[in-house]
């Protein structure tokens, strides 16, 4: 393609796309290098370079390039890099040209005061203390909301932020689905008993842990080359650039979880390091949606990496890397103990199963929140009445409750649900692997997870954002997004069977 | 709106511009660091490209005709011209012509063959093979030159380099200063050829991790902290400041030696100068050392003033036999100390000791401008090396790679950064007599492990100025004369005689 106007496009992008590609990295280094000291100029750089890059993206010149080429667009197969660029491109354009720069700037900074309101907050369990910061969130999310074309459900502009034209309809009709079978699902396995897990509570330690994460990512695709594993409190994975891949895991010294953390994260990586080396520097270099995304990290931490053929291979060697600790554990004691399903407090140390309730509980709040079918004030009680009713769990304190996720202060209203919409793709491209590939776990056993990788990032990964989310799940899938897959998979793999 | 009320608000909006061009310099120097100690390798490409764009930004936005615009209306300010305001105007306003007057086709060109000559260099030194490397230096040349023409009125083509680093040096200055330096430290050098010091206790082997406790250690005492500071390890040590509080040092630990610790509290040297600069400059252009020389007078006083004087020893050697109880145990303390203060002519620039390692600099500085005036061709360039070493050190290079290939400094186009390296030797040693002045025995405060009175000196007279003095003003300010050598060879005669 020779076309000058289609060049420029793609130098304005990629300088774009770099300095964004910087404040990534800044926001790394913060949270990964940099000594606390740092914390007041590192935020006047970052806002800086975030305020540069969305300037020059909502250049008006950007708006002229994207007129003149729409006959290019029009013009070339719609799969092509250049037609999928420039659409793309326009919808982002489009979006981010609604909201006036004085309402960004109002929400960061609303989200940088909340968020350092919240810390305290859950510390002393005061949910006082971060009242009047959702409050606000919630009115900038109506003047948010109040630039677009007026969509069937306020929620809908939220949740477009995360999972681009997902409605929420259909998120409605899947979760109904999920808790239809969950509810009942986490009672059968309620009653049939408990399973000790009490092993996995032992004193670990942190660097052998890290050694043993490290010896699964090689088998995965790890190299020292391309990737780098570091530790925060908080796990979690950023591309500062092409081939350059960095995941987080918090290595405690009490447990095992952070094997799993691990796995997550890589999922992540993956996902991003797989998106074709021609989409870099462009809006299309990234994964396409954060339910694509989580579907990957699930895939990587669950469907691979809480098998029993997994652990048929990596078990003996567990044993060996901690043999005190682990020795008179056998592998199905094992193996039953990290699918434990246990309704309990807290999201993030949520079992396959109940995590789902977690998800939907708060999906619910948040419509009911921004409907102002639900008053702040009134947030905690029904968290807790929720919880009650879902999980059949009693919230102490709200630090444990309401107030143990960060979302909500950092304004991320609209996020939650793509993490079980993420569970749920999961499954229907694992179903698809599997239909190609046919059994995986073999490969499994025997350390082997090449097929599967290279699959996922010929299929998937590749695509990066050249297609839309729902798009993309058909071209991998053949069909729609479905709850079925993964409430079957729920169902073999952990309800209890008959005696 | 009074004049004074229009003059507050160009002000501001010219910090304002400022500040997002020092934001934009923040994420280079993060990208820099990380590229240098945390990234992937195969991360080099993309992050090549960051940069580029990220360095394109912030020149832009400085270069701005709103940028001229705006101190064109503050130059008539009323200001007292010592206030922190007249000398935002005064460096902003020299920093933005000297950026103006060149071509930002010849930034690019510039850039690029920094790019591609630093990596034939890489390949050339491996291989010692200058050839390969030569059409490079000629490139770099020639661009010095289009460089140099950007700025006709300047008589002196070295002077123009020089102005970069040192502001208000001329070559003459320097020329008159390494003269008297060259005709004494070769003498100096001569007298010590049969030093008997026995540097081969430092042999080692010194276990990687105790080195780094020992770096921490004195960095501790020397005033450094966890919540500010970091240190990590590299090929090629270097200090970095991305932003107010966020001070990163590196250093090279190698098992055969102790050279890190001496880096370490070279690279502090650097860290504690940008450490306590004023943080009311911070994101203006004040907000750093003064020059290239001031700042390297800091990393050689940390590094040579204390770090190799009696009075650290008898605080930290104890400490360092204790880590090191194996290859030091039987090692006295006046034993190693003056191991660490041989003076032994040899090769390699950055292993040379305080007293030769002047020569090799004067080397590079005479060479440096007979190549300029093309009085020296690149294609001889390995011999005269050669020839002069003899001269200077006695020493007989075997090979270019431990040569003229031996620092990265031409291949990514530094020209004229050389001397200040020595010119810091001797300013270091100026500002050192006035705070002995003002201080008394600081020896005696070493040996205690007591650094801080030293430290809060510097704070006061050098450090928290960041640069709103031109390097000439500081010195006179903090040692009431010029750039004066008789400091620095007293301190030599007196230590190495």
């Amino acid at each position: 393609m020779t076309e000058p106007k289609f060049d420029r496009l793609r130098e304005r992008l990629a300088e774009v796309t770099d300095l964004s590609k910087a404040a990534t990295l800044l926001f790394w280094d913060q949270r990964v290098m940099m000594p606390p000291g740092g914390s007041a100029a590192r935020a006047e750089a970052l806002s800086t370079l975030s305020t540069l890059a969305q300037e020059r993206f909502v250049a008006a010149d950007i708006g002229r390039l994207l007129e003149d080429l729409r006959g290019i667009e029009e013009g070339s197969e719609y799969e092509s890099f250049e037609s999928s660029l420039i659409r793309v491109t326009r919808r982002d354009y489009e979006k981010a040209t609604r909201v006036p720069p004085d309402l960004v700037g109002e929400m960061s900074k609303a989200a940088a005061l909340a968020l350092s309101a919240w810390g305290p907050a859950k510390e002393e369990s005061n949910f006082e203390a971060l009242r009047p910061h959702l409050e606000t969130h919630l009115e900038l999310k109506h003047r948010y909301v109040e630039c677009f074309d007026p969509p069937d459900e306020t929620y809908d502009v939220l949740l477009d932020n995360y999972e681009p034209d997902m409605k929420t309809a259909e998120v409605r009709e899947i979760f109904e689905q999920l808790k239809q079978q969950l509810v009942p699902l986490v009672q059968e396995i309620g009653e049939a008993g408990e399973v000790d897990d009490s092993f996995l509570r032992q004193s670990f330690d942190p660097e052998s842990q890290r050694e043993f994460a490290l010896a699964i990512l090689g088998r995965f695709g790890y190299t020292d080359d391309e990737w780098r594993l570091d530790q925060t409190s908080h796990p979690f994975q950023a591309t500062p650039g092409y081939a350059d891949i960095r995941l987080t895991s918090n290595f405690r010294p009490n447990d095992l979880t952070s094997l799993f953390a691990t796995m997550h994260e890589f999922g992540h990586g993956l996902y991003e390091r797989g998106v074709d080396s021609t989409l870099a520097r462009t809006p299309l270099g990234s994964g396409v949606s954060l339910g694509l995304h989580e579907s990957q990290s699930r895939t990587w931490e669950n469907l691979v990496g809480r098998s029993r053929s997994f652990w048929r291979f990596f078990y003996p060697r567990l044993q060996e890397s901690f043999s005190d600790q682990l020795r008179s554990v056998d592998e199905e004691q094992f193996y039953r103990a990290i699918n434990r399903v246990h309704p309990s407090l807290i999201r993030i140390d949520a079992d396959e199963v109940t995590y789902n309730m977690h998800i939907i509980l708060r999906f619910e709040l948040e419509q009911e929140l921004i409907e102002g079918r639900l008053a702040v004030k009134d947030l905690p009680a029904a968290w807790n009445e929720r919880m009650a009713a879902y999980l059949d769990v009693e919230v102490p304190n709200d630090a444990q409750g309401v107030l143990q996720d960060m979302h909500w202060a950092g304004g991320g209203f609209g996020y939650f649900p793509t993490y079980s919409l993420g569970n749920v793709i999961s499954l229907q491209i694992w179903e698809r692997v599997q239909e190609e590939l046919g059994d995986l776990d073999q490969g499994f056993e025997r350390g082997e997870f090449d097929s599967l990788r290279e699959w996922l990032q010929e299929h998937l990964y590749v695509l990066g954002r050249k297609f839309t989310p729902q798009e993309t799940i058909e071209r991998v899938t053949g069909s729609r997004i479905d709850a079925k897959p993964y409430v079957r998979y729920l169902r073999e793999k952990l309800a209890p069977q008959p005696a | 709106m009074s004049a004074d009320t229009a003059s507050a608000a160009s002000l501001e909006h010219l910090k304002r511009i400022l500040g997002e061009v020092a934001d934009l310099k923040h994420a280079e120097a993060v990208l820099d660091w990380d590229a240098r100690v945390s990234m992937p390798p195969a991360g080099a490409e993309a992050r090549a490209e960051v940069s580029a764009t990220l360095t394109r930004n912030s020149h832009e936005r400085f270069v701005a005709d709103d940028v001229g615009e705006l101190l064109g209306e503050l130059d008539g300010l009323d200001t007292d011209p010592d206030s922190d305001e007249a000398a935002l105007i005064r460096v902003t306003h020299r920093l933005w012509e000297r950026t103006r007057r060149v071509p930002s086709e010849l930034v690019g060109e510039m850039a690029r063959a920094n790019g591609v000559a630093v990596a034939a260099w890489d390949q050339a030194k491996a291989a010692s093979d200058f050839a390969s490397f030569a059409p490079h230096l000629e490139r770099q040349l020639e661009l010095k030159q289009r460089y140099i023409e950007c700025f006709p009125e300047i008589e002196t083509a070295y002077d123009v380099l020089l102005e970069d680093y040192e502001e208000g040096m001329t070559t003459t200055e320097v020329v008159t200063v390494f003269d008297r330096l060259k005709e004494e430290l070769i003498e100096l050098v001569e007298r010590r050829r049969e030093d008997s010091a026995d540097d081969q206790l430092l042999r080692g082997p010194f276990p990687v991790v105790l080195q780094q406790e020992a770096g921490r250690r004195v960095l501790e005492a020397f005033g450094s902290d966890e919540s500010t500071w970091r240190i990590d390890e590299t090929p090629h040590p270097f200090a970095s400041k991305p932003g107010v509080g966020d001070i990163r040092l590196t250093t090279h630990t190698d098992e055969n030696d102790l050279t890190s610790l001496f880096s370490t509290m070279h690279e502090f040297g650097h860290g504690i100068y940008e450490y306590d600069v004023d943080s009311s400059y911070a994101r203006t252009p004040l907000g750093a050392g003064a020059s290239s020389a001031l700042h390297e007078s800091q990393s050689r006083t940390w590094e040579n003033l204390v770090g190799r004087s009696p009075g650290f020893w008898r605080w930290f050697y104890p400490q360092l036999q204790t880590l090191f109880a194996e290859t030091l145990g039987g090692v006295d303390e006046v034993s190693f100390v003056r191991g660490i203060n041989a003076v032994r002519p040899g090769l390699i620039r950055g292993d040379a000791d305080e007293v030769t390692y002047g020569l090799h600099i004067i080397l590079r500085f005479e060479l440096e401008q007979e190549l300029l005036a093309g009085s020296v061709s690149v294609h001889d360039l390995p011999e005269i090396w050669k020839a002069r070493m003899q001269d200077y050190l006695g020493v007989e290079v075997p090979d270019d790679a431990r040569g003229v290939l031996q620092d990265m400094h031409w291949a990514v186009g530094l020209f004229g950064y050389f001397p200040t390296y020595q010119l810091g030797n001797v300013i270091s040693v100026q500002i050192w007599e006035r705070a002995v002045a003002d201080l008394g025995n600081l020896d005696e405060r070493f040996s205690r492990g007591e650094f801080s009175s030293l430290r809060e000196w510097l704070r006061e007279h050098v450090y928290r100025h960041g640069s709103k003095y031109p390097p000439r003003d500081l010195l006179r300010r903090v040692t009431g004369s010029d750039l004066d050598p008789d400091p620095y060879l007293r301190y030599l005669h007196a230590k190495f005689a």
